[in-house]
């Protein structure tokens, strides 16, 4: 039997967004199934928060489309079923957290009750505070929660965690999940590794304004070469070095040889029992998102 | 929504130090001086110097109030990200418009019925209930151009500059418009182009009303031409203030 594809959270085709002679999005092109949450990871001046103002309306794409919940982002945004967090927004200081998370719950049609929304953001204790006195993490998870306020199917938070202490963090997280956890849709922009790789059950790199990979934090890993293994090669020769397995690139400089590999311990195996070079100073590193990211992003 | 929208304005305004000193106090303050100062005589139309005084201050608090308290907070709104976070929400651009409108005509009360009740009290202004409610109805309604005004300069300026602009463009209008001198004691020039100012139309609505003429039409007209032409250009702002380019 045939499954329906259900309607995704959203997808851009084609999509370019210029400012002047700057192309801070180009031939973007992404489908998000929904359902989860997603990062968007991408050095600063990737083009993370320009793809977010195009998801929520805020920016027209100079070319291509962008969909959201099946409709143009205004549609979504006005049928009440996107929430976002953006990266700079003040809150207006004469009025308390409580009085804020709920005139926003009231503008979305099937809301969360405002005990959850407390919970969720961790704000049961401040709701009878004005917002001007409070902490930069605080007024974030202010931020957070009229964000999630309209319990809206697709939760856009643009870099969540800046100006939040550790403590804050976490606790952050754990309601971002216990949100994704729903069935919703989540995605969070973030330069950010660890939060990529421990926090989203799928990673959208972007570089320089394009794609640069889309995966699980495992498949990210994998496909930007997996390890490196590095070891002094001297004045011995490298030919073949490149012919043992799971080796995938081969780079040698100043006599030292660094060969990229999915397979490290093959590698490293035939590289002691297959060749006759000696072998010093030999080092597996990597398998991190790190690596990745940076194999991912570099300039070409 | 709009409901819960002017309502948050409203709210936040009310605990705003700013609005109540500069938005309530200063008008009443300055008409209670300038009542002193011009005394008891008549105006040549033969209407108490005290009630012409009191319409003048109660206009002039009311364009300075829509002005101050729409431009600056707009502007304000713009620049610290509040407003790209209602436009996140199902609240709509017209909303948010017609919100501000409505918040502001709302603030702008209290300082006219202060006006007014200080007239009566303090200064035996004596008028009929008739003309009690035309007076506050006409500078009430008649306060729509100025909130347009206040939203066009809070949408196209910064908030450093809109102080100011405000501070300038206000003391023109009321300048001009012989809020603080009347027209008549004007030059022939000067008073061709102040009948033409949406200050002196405004005010000339309650000069009259309390000389027992009723609010004229050409007045009325003039009032809604610029409250009209300025509401385009304050939708026209926004629309620039929020680009989607």
């Amino acid at each position: 039997m045939e499954t329906i594809p259900s309607t995704p959270a959203f997808a851009l085709t084609g999509v370019a967004k210029h400012f002047g002679d700057v192309r801070a999005v180009e031939g973007l092109s992404l489908t998000a199934a929904a359902g989860g949450a997603i990062a968007l990871l991408g050095p600063n001046g990737a083009g993370k928060s320009t793809t977010v103002s195009l998801l929520l309306g805020l920016a027209r794409p100079t070319s291509g489309t962008v969909r959201v919940l099946g409709g143009t982002p205004e549609e979504a945004v006005a049928r009440g079923r996107v929430g976002a967090m953006l990266q700079q927004g003040e809150l207006m200081p004469e009025l308390t957290v409580g009085e804020l998370v709920g005139f926003v719950r009231g503008l979305y049609p099937r809301p969360l009750p405002l005990s959850e929304i407390l919970d969720l953001a961790d704000l049961g204790s401040l709701a009878k505070r004005r917002a001007k006195g409070l902490s930069g993490g605080q007024a974030q998870r202010v931020r957070f929660a009229l964000a999630v306020a309209g319990a809206p199917d697709l939760l856009v938070l643009d870099e969540p965690t800046a100006a939040m202490d550790v403590e804050s963090r976490r606790r952050f997280w754990d309601g971002m999940r216990a949100y994704a956890a729903g069935g919703r849709t989540v995605l969070f922009a973030t330069h950010y590794l660890e939060e990529a790789d421990q926090h989203a059950d799928r990673v959208l790199v972007i570089a320089r304004g394009r794609l640069a990979a889309d995966g699980t934090p495992a498949e990210i890993k994998a496909t930007a070469g997996g390890r490196l293994v590095t070891f002094r090669l001297g004045d011995q020769p490298a030919a073949g070095l490149d012919a043992l397995p799971g080796v995938t690139s081969v780079e040698i400089r100043d006599g030292v040889a660094r060969l990229r590999t999915d397979d490290a311990a093959r590698t490293t195996a035939a590289l002691y029992r297959g060749t006759t070079l000696e072998v010093h100073d030999l080092e597996v590193s990597g398998g991190h998102l790190e690596d990745a990211f940076l194999a991912l992003t570099r300039e070409p | 929504m709009l409901a819960s929208y002017v309502r948050l304005e409203i709210l936040r305004m009310v605990r705003n130090r700013r609005y109540l000193i500069l938005g309530i106090g200063f008008p009443l303050v300055i008409y209670l001086l300038n009542a002193n100062v011009f005394g008891k005589g008549t105006t040549d139309g033969g209407v108490a110097l005290s009630a012409y005084v009191m319409v003048s201050m109660a206009a002039y608090g009311a364009i300075s109030g829509t002005l101050v308290n729409t431009a600056g907070p707009w502007a304000q709104e713009r620049a610290s990200g509040w407003l790209p976070q209602l436009q996140v929400t199902p609240l709509r651009g017209w909303m948010i418009i017609v919100g501000k409108l409505v918040g502001a005509l709302t603030l702008v009360l209290p300082s006219m019925l202060l006006v007014c009740l200080a007239g009566a009290l303090t200064q035996g202004v004596s008028l009929s209930a008739g003309q009690w409610a035309a007076l506050v109805g006409a500078l009430w309604a008649g306060a729509v151009p100025f909130v347009a005004l206040g939203l066009v300069v809070g949408s196209l300026l910064r908030p450093d500059a809109v102080q100011p602009v405000t501070m300038i463009t206000m003391l023109g209008l009321v300048i001009v418009g012989g809020l603080w001198f009347p027209v008549s004691a004007m030059g022939e020039t000067m008073r061709s182009i102040a009948e033409v100012t949406p200050a002196y139309s405004y005010a000339d609505m309650g000069w009259s009303v309390i000389a027992g003429h009723g609010v004229p039409l050409p007045d009325a007209l003039t009032v809604a031409g610029w409250a009209a032409a300025l509401g385009v250009l304050a939708v026209l702002a926004y629309r620039r203030a929020t680009v989607r380019a």
